[in-house]
C-alpha cells in the first residue's frame, strides 16, 4: 500500500531595501528511491530566471540560478508529486562482522567520518560505544534512536540553522535536523555508515485524499546495516509512506534547501510553507 | 685562462655534481660551458652580474618574500641538461600528467579506481582538495591539467626522481623566460656556441591550449583571460606577463559576472564573453557560491557557468586531490593501473603515516627525514629532520600522532648540485628542477628547460624561492632530432610571441598593461555580499 503526495515547498525572502543580485541553489527535488517513485517535478523561481538544472555529487537534483533585476522578494517554489511505500524490513540481519570487513568500511568511508555538523565528541563516542557492544547493527540503531529520543527533547526555537550535534547534546534540546545530526555523530562513532536525510513528513497518519495541510520540512537519517536502512530519531515510527525524501549527504550543509549568495540590503523577512497534498 | 680560477677549492660530495664528474673534470656535455668559465676571472663574472640586476631592475622583475619584494635572484651560471637527459624528463613528465588526467576524470566521474580500490576511497574523502562539488563538470576537450609543474631532484646516482607534483596554480614559469631573456643579454657568446632549446614560445603554447579548451559554445576567437587575485599576491609579476605575452586581458574577480551561466568581463565598451579563464585564484576563492561565501577574488556562479558548458576555467576546480602528497605514494600505482607502464620517473620513497607500521618507522628516524604537509605547496610546513631542533622535532612527531592522514614523510634525497657563484668563485649548490608541461587535449608539451632554484645557504636542501632560495637559467641542449636550438631566439622570440598576439587584438585593448585602467568596476561590488538565509527546518514543527 502506497500514498500519493503533492507536494508544494515555498521560500519567500523579502529584503529590506532591493537586491541587485542574486545567485543560489535549490535542492527542492524529490530523489527516487526504492521506497519512492518520483512523477512530477517543477521549480520555480520569482523574479524570473533561467534555471540551470544538475544532479550532484549526492544524487540531488539541483537547480542553479541568478537574478539582476533589482528585487525585494524573492521566491523559490518547488512543487511534486511522489509515490511513497513503507520501508520495508530486512530479510536478513547482518552481523558486525559485515561492517568491520575493510571493503565496506573503504565503500562508506566518507559516512563513517565526522562532518561539520556532526563532529566527533568524547562523551557521544562512550555513548555509541555501548550501541556498539549490542547483538547487531539493526539493534545498535535502535538503541540509538531510543537514545537520542530520550535525551533530546523537540522544543523549537532553542537551536538553529547552524548549530551542530554536539551543542544540540549538550543543550538537551532541538528540532529534527539536530536529532538527525545527534544520531549520526553516534551511528557514526559506534562504526555504521550513516546519511543525512532531507525530505517532509505529512503530519495525519490517516490523512483524507484530496485535502492540502500544512506540512512540515523534515530530517531523519539512513543507517547502513546490509542495506540503506531509514529511521526518524525525531518521530519514534518507521519510516513510511508518510515521508518523502528529497536529499541525502553527510549532514545538513549537503542539502540545505536553499542556499545562496546577494549583495545588497539585509533580510528582512524568511517564510517556508510546506504543503501536503495526498492524492490517492 | 684568466688568472684566478672561478673553481678553486671547488667540493666534490656524496651528491651528484651536474657540471663536474670529479675535480677539474667536467662532464661531456659540460665541457664548452666549464671552459667558458674558466676562461672568465672574478672581476668578469661580477661585471656580467651587475649587468644582470640592471636588466631585471630595468624590466621591475622582483620576487615578494614574506611580503618583502627582491629582485628575482639569478644565479649567473645555467643549470645544463644534455639531450638524453631531457628526453627521460620530457617522457616521464608527460606520463605523469596524463596519468594524473586520468585520475581526476576518474574520481570526478566514474570514481572506478576507487571501486578497485587502488586508491583508498578515505584518502579522497579526507583530502581538503577533492571538492564534490565539481563532480559532473567535464572539461570540453577532456583537460584539467592545462598547466603543471612537476618537480624533480636528482639522487647521488644521477637518477631524476619526482619530489612533488603541482597540478593546481604551478607558478614560476615568468622567471623562466625572464631568466633567459637576461641570460642571453649577459652571456651572448655562451648561446653562440650552445644549442640552447629556447623556452619563449611558453606563452604561445599556453595560449593556444587555453583557446583549444572552448566550450562548444565559443564562437570563432576563444576570449581568454587571466584572474589574479590581485598586485599584493606574490606572483602577480607573473599574472601580469602572461596576460602580457599572451596578449589577453588580464583580470580580478570584480572585473567578471555571470548571468544565466555566462561569464563576463565588464570593459569599458561593455560587457564582453569570456571563453576561458586561465585562473590564478585557488579553489577555495573562486566561487562564492560554493567555496569560501566572504571571498572577493572570484566571481560568483562561475563554478556553474562552468558546468552549463559555457566557460572552461583553467585548471579545473578540484585538481588538489591527485597533488595531494598523499596521493603522490600512489602515483607509480596510478601509471600501472591507468596505461599499464612503469613509471619513466620514480617517486621519492615516501611513507604513508596512517598506516601503524610505516608511522613508527617513521617517528623512530624522523630525524634523518622530511617531513611534509600533504596539502601545502611552496615549501611551507616542511620539516628537514637532518637539520631540525630536538625541540621542533618532538613537535613534529606529536603533528604526526594527532593527525597521521595530514603528512608524509620522504627520504632525505642528497640533491645534486651546480656550480654557484658565492662571494667571488663558485661552490656546489643543491638544485632541483621544475619543468612546466601543457597539455593542449592532443599532446602533453613539456617546456624544455624549467625552473631551476637553488637552496642558497651551504648544505641545505630548500630550494623553494618562497623560502629564500634562488634560480639558474636551464639549458637544455638540442639533440640531433631537435629542429629548433640556435641561441639567439630568445631573445627576440619572446618580442615576437607578444608582437603577433597583440596585432590580433582590436586597437583599443592593444596595450594589455592598461588593461585593469580600462575596466570599469561596478557601485554593486562595493555592496556587501551577503548569504541567502536557507530555509530552516526549524522554523516548523519537524
Amino acid at each position: 500500500m502506497s500514498w500519493r503526495i503533492a507536494t508544494r515547498h515555498v521560500s519567500s525572502y523579502r529584503y529590506a531595501t532591493p537586491v541587485s543580485a542574486s545567485y543560489n541553489e535549490a535542492r527542492m527535488t524529490p530523489v527516487a528511491s526504492d521506497r519512492q517513485s518520483v512523477l512530477e517535478t517543477h521549480v520555480s523561481v520569482r523574479p524570473s530566471a533561467t534555471l540551470l538544472r544538475y544532479v550532484d555529487y549526492w544524487s540531488t537534483t539541483v537547480h542553479a540560478f541568478d537574478v539582476h533585476e533589482p528585487h525585494d522578494h524573492l521566491v523559490v517554489t518547488g512543487s511534486s508529486v511522489v509515490e511513497t511505500a513503507k520501508t520495508e524490513l530486512l530479510a536478513v540481519e547482518v552481523g558486525w562482522d559485515l561492517l568491520h570487513q575493510p571493503d565496506v568500511q573503504d565503500r562508506f568511508a566518507e559516512l563513517l567520518l565526522a562532518s561539520a555538523y556532526a563532529p566527533a565528541d568524547a562523551s557521544l563516542t562512550e555513548i555509541a560505544r555501548d550501541a556498539a557492544g549490542l547483538a547487531s547493527p539493526a539493534e545498535a540503531t535502535a538503541a540509538i534512536g531510543e537514545r537520542v529520543r530520550t535525551h533530546l527533547r523537540y522544543e523549537p526555537g532553542t537551536t538553529h540553522v547552524a548549530t551542530s550535534a554536539v551543542e544540540a547534546w549538550r543543550q538537551g534540546s532541538g528540532v529534527c535536523q539536530d536529532f538527525a545530526h545527534v544520531a549520526l555523530v553516534l551511528l557514526r562513532a559506534a562504526g555504521i555508515p550513516a546519511r543525512y536525510t532531507s525530505g517532509y513528513l505529512h503530519p495525519h497518519p490517516d490523512a483524507a485524499i484530496g485535502e492540502t495541510v500544512t506540512g512540515a520540512s523534515h530530517a531523519w537519517v539512513e543507517a547502513w546495516i546490509g542495506r540503506w536502512l531509514p529511521f526518524d530519531p525525531t518521530n519514534d515510527e518507521p519510516v513510511g509512506e508518510r515521508h518523502v525524501t528529497v536529499a541525502r549527504g553527510r549532514d545538513y550543509a549537503d542539502v540545505a534547501p536553499l542556499r545562496g549568495l546577494y549583495h545588497g540590503g539585509a533580510l528582512d523577512r524568511l517564510e517556508v510553507t510546506v504543503e501536503l497534498t495526498r492524492l490517492g | 685562462m684568466a688568472v684566478d680560477d672561478l673553481f678553486e677549492g671547488y667540493a666534490a660530495g656524496p651528491w651528484w655534481d651536474e657540471m663536474l664528474e670529479g675535480p677539474g673534470a667536467p662532464r661531456a656535455a659540460s665541457l664548452g660551458l666549464h671552459a667558458a668559465l674558466q676562461s672568465l676571472s672574478a672581476a668578469d663574472l661580477e661585471e656580467r652580474c651587475a649587468e644582470r640586476d640592471r636588466s631585471f631592475r630595468d624590466r621591475g622583475i622582483t620576487f615578494s618574500l614574506s611580503g618583502e619584494e627582491r629582485p628575482f635572484p639569478l644565479d649567473p651560471v645555467p643549470r645544463l641538461v644534455s639531450a638524453e637527459e631531457w628526453s627521460v624528463i620530457e617522457r616521464g613528465v608527460a606520463q605523469r600528467v596524463r596519468v594524473l588526467e586520468m585520475f581526476l576524470a576518474d574520481v570526478y566521474g566514474k570514481a572506478e579506481v576507487l571501486d578497485d580500490r587502488v586508491v583508498s576511497r578515505r584518502l579522497v574523502a579526507t583530502s581538503r582538495h577533492f571538492h564534490r562539488a565539481a563532480a559532473g563538470i567535464t572539461s570540453p576537450n577532456g583537460v584539467r591539467v592545462h598547466v603543471s609543474g612537476i618537480d624533480l631532484v636528482r639522487d647521488a646516482g644521477g637518477e631524476f626522481r619526482v619530489l612533488e607534483d603541482n597540478v593546481r596554480i604551478p607558478s614560476g614559469v615568468s622567471y623562466v623566460v625572464e631568466n633567459r631573456r637576461t641570460m642571453a643579454r649577459i652571456f651572448p657568446e655562451l648561446f653562440a656556441s650552445h644549442r640552447v632549446r629556447p623556452v619563449a614560445d611558453y606563452p604561445a603554447r599556453l595560449l593556444t591550449a587555453l583557446r583549444a579548451a572552448h566550450p562548444d559554445s565559443a564562437r570563432d576567437e576563444p576570449v581568454v583571460v587571466v584572474l589574479t587575485p590581485g598586485i599584493h599576491n606574490s606572483a602577480y609579476f607573473e599574472h601580469s606577463f602572461l596576460a602580457r605575452q599572451m596578449g589577453v586581458e588580464l583580470v580580478e574577480g570584480r572585473d567578471l559576472v555571470c548571468r544565466a551561466n555566462v561569464l563576463y568581463m565588464r570593459t569599458t565598451a561593455g560587457e564582453e564573453r569570456v571563453d576561458v579563464v586561465y585562473r590564478r585564484v585557488d579553489d577555495d576563492f573562486l566561487d562564492p557560491l560554493h567555496f569560501r561565501p566572504d571571498s572577493q577574488l572570484g566571481c560568483a556562479g562561475l563554478l556553474n557557468a562552468a558546468r552549463a558548458g559555457n566557460v572552461t576555467i583553467a585548471n579545473a576546480v578540484g585538481n588538489g586531490i591527485a597533488d595531494d602528497k598523499l596521493t603522490y605514494t600512489y602515483v607509480p600505482a596510478l601509471i600501472d593501473y591507468y596505461l599499464g607502464e612503469r613509471p619513466v620517473l620514480p617517486n621519492v620513497p615516501t611513507y604513508r603515516l596512517e598506516d601503524a607500521d610505516q608511522r613508527e618507522h617513521v617517528l623512530g628516524r624522523l630525524d634523518e627525514l622530511v617531513l611534509k604537509p600533504v596539502d601545502a605547496s611552496g615549501g611551507y610546513g616542511l620539516l628537514v629532520g637532518p637539520s631540525a631542533s630536538e625541540e621542533q622535532l618532538e613537535t613534529a612527531a606529536a603533528a604526526i600522532r594527532a593527525d597521521p592522514r595530514a603528512w608524509v614523510a620522504q627520504e632525505v634525497v642528497q640533491l645534486s648540485t651546480v656550480p654557484t657563484k658565492v662571494g667571488s668563485h663558485l661552490e656546489p649548490r643543491h638544485v632541483d628542477l621544475r619543468p612546466f608541461a601543457i597539455n593542449d587535449g592532443e599532446r602533453v608539451w613539456v617546456l624544455p628547460g624549467g625552473l631551476t632554484r637553488v637552496a642558497l645557504p651551504r648544505g641545505s636542501l630548500v630550494v623553494n624561492s618562497s623560502q629564500g632560495g634562488g634560480s639558474k637559467d636551464t639549458w637544455v641542449i638540442a639533440g640531433d632530432a631537435d629542429p629548433q636550438g640556435a641561441g639567439t631566439r630568445d631573445t627576440d622570440g619572446t618580442e615576437r610571441t607578444a608582437a603577433a598576439a597583440l596585432a590580433a587584438l582590436p586597437a583599443n585593448l592593444r596595450s594589455p598593461d592598461l588593461a585593469p585602467a580600462l575596466v570599469t568596476s561596478p557601485k554593486q561590488q562595493q555592496q556587501q555580499q551577503q548569504q541567502q538565509q536557507p530555509g530552516k527546518p526549524g522554523a516548523l514543527a519537524c
